[in-house]
């Protein structure tokens, strides 16, 4: 049974006629991390956004086609300091501003947030004024009050943008944890191609707002056309390919894979 | 002060701009408009004070110019006492404090907090404003000088920021919407601040005095 299952959905912002997204056809099943890539305006962005329900609902436009999700929706949005509530004293509040709207009980809204700031390594930040963090920890902040949501399906735009590359390795480990160890499907919208061989089971690869290829990373970050027309594959295989090794039609994805044929 | 129920610095905050405009200027309303101005004070001279008088001066130009002396002072003292009770609730009353005794109080969600954001857009907008001023400075716009150059820095100052507020308008509404603030449950208060009989029979007073207020002025005009 898939948790979300998108059939021919296209989708048009106000006063816009070309679509956004045009007959997208995807299912995500429970504990699959699907990685949506593709360049600048490729449509990852208002795809999630439709799959959360929020377009057309709240940006207004038109939707075409069919969505189905049979479980809890939780986004992070790219900028972390629009998505800060305003209206906590502390990361604690912040990170529970989210359950709290749910109406949960406060016993049950202590331990979701104390387990989420402590899946984020950020209990330290608990006490603190939400606008006094720096950017990176503003962004672990509001993925924490994702997290205690308790989401079944999580949906990341960009999550990693204002991290720094040991933040970033984090958030994507704790992504796969959250897939492996709870079940949650994770559907994350990156331009970290670096990532995403080790992070997705799937990779989506989206062009002018429609599907142009899915399958595994291994299948989409070797296409051809994909380094052709699209954003290119990570920086291992870029170099791999630049410096003319063998097996060119097979390029390594990671690090570790370009050393194990290297040795 | 700013440890009395939010209630309680909303009922003090609506009823003395209230009492101005009820009692005859300039006598009956310089009362409230000085209790207005001492509780800026009280707050801070520089932070709250300062502010309320700077922005209630243009008003008293303008008036003078429309009304002359009697007018200037009738209607300037009651513009005053509203300006001054506004920034004194901004600077004593946290947007957050507001939304929690509202959803306590029975109220949703998202009334609580389109209610509270009125406040916290004032502190936002202001932070957002020195941004924008220290990024043309970058750019080598020169917010001093002639009444020329600081027209030319507002003007630039003043798109951006208007720009920059609507856009977010758009982001923060998505977010909150993803955060499930419009999701139809009772939210949760997480800290209800604390009221008291005393506090409750104070906030029945204020609104009683501006009843009585009223029904003496409607009488005495009578």
């Amino acid at each position: 049974m898939a948790r979300l299952s998108l059939d021919g959905v296209s989708y048009w912002y106000p006063a816009m006629e070309r679509p956004a997204l045009s007959d997208v056809t995807l299912t995500v099943a429970p504990g699959e991390v699907v990685a949506l890539v593709g360049s600048v305006g490729a449509g990852g962005s208002t795809l999630l956004l439709v799959v959360a329900g929020l377009a057309p609902r709240v940006v207004g436009g038109r939707l075409t086609g069919d969505v189905k999700r049979d479980t809890e929706v939780a986004i992070v949005l790219p900028t972390p300091w629009t998505q800060v509530s305003g209206m906590a004293f502390t990361v604690w509040d912040e990170v529970a501003f989210g359950p709290a709207n749910l109406g949960w009980p406060r016993e049950r809204i202590a331990a979701a947030v104390d387990r989420s700031l402590a899946r984020l390594d950020i209990a330290a930040l608990a006490p603190r004024d939400p606008a006094t963090l720096s950017g990176g920890e503003l962004q672990r902040a509001i993925l924490a009050g994702a997290l205690a949501m308790e989401p079944r399906l999580l949906l990341l735009d960009e999550p990693t943008a204002e991290l720094d590359p040991a933040g970033a390795r984090a958030c994507w480990r704790l992504v796969r944890a959250l897939a492996r160890e709870d079940g949650t499907s994770v559907v994350v919208a990156t331009s970290d191609l670096d990532a995403v061989p080790e992070l997705a089971d799937r990779v989506v690869w989206m062009d002018r707002g429609r599907l142009r290829r899915a399958g595994s990373p291994a299948e989409v970050l070797a296409d051809e056309a994909l380094w052709r027309e699209g954003p290119g594959g990570p920086a291992v295989a870029r170099a791999w390919r630049a410096a003319g090794c063998p097996e060119s039609g097979s390029v390594p994805l990671t690090v570790a894979d370009a050393v194990g044929r290297l040795r | 002060m700013s440890r009395l129920h939010p209630f309680t610095l909303l009922a003090l905050a609506a009823s003395l701009p209230l009492l101005a405009w009820i009692l005859p200027a300039p006598g009956g309303a310089l009362a409230p408009a000085c209790v207005a101005l001492l509780l800026a004070a009280a707050a801070g001279p520089r932070r709250v004070l300062l502010p309320a008088l700077l922005t209630a001066a243009p008003f008293w130009l303008f008036l003078f110019i429309l009304h002359g002396v009697t007018g200037m002072t009738a209607y300037g003292v009651r513009l005053t006492a509203m300006i001054a009770s506004f920034v004194w609730l901004v600077a004593v009353l946290p947007p957050a404090r507001l939304v929690e005794a509202m959803v306590a109080a029975g109220w949703g969600a998202p009334s609580a907090y389109l209610f509270a954001a009125t406040l916290s857009a004032v502190p936002v907008l202001r932070q957002r404003a020195r941004r924008i001023v220290e990024a043309q400075r970058c750019r080598g716009l020169s917010s001093r000088g002639s009444p020329a150059a600081r027209f030319r820095a507002l003007r630039a100052l003043a798109l951006p920021l208007v720009l920059s507020a609507l856009h977010e308008v758009d982001e923060r509404a998505l977010a909150l919407e993803s955060r499930g603030l419009a999701a139809g449950h009772r939210r949760t208060p997480l800290a209800p601040p604390p009221d008291s009989p005393a506090q409750r029979s104070a906030r029945w007073g204020l609104v009683l005095a501006c009843v009585l207020a009223l029904a003496w002025r409607l009488v005495w005009r009578g």
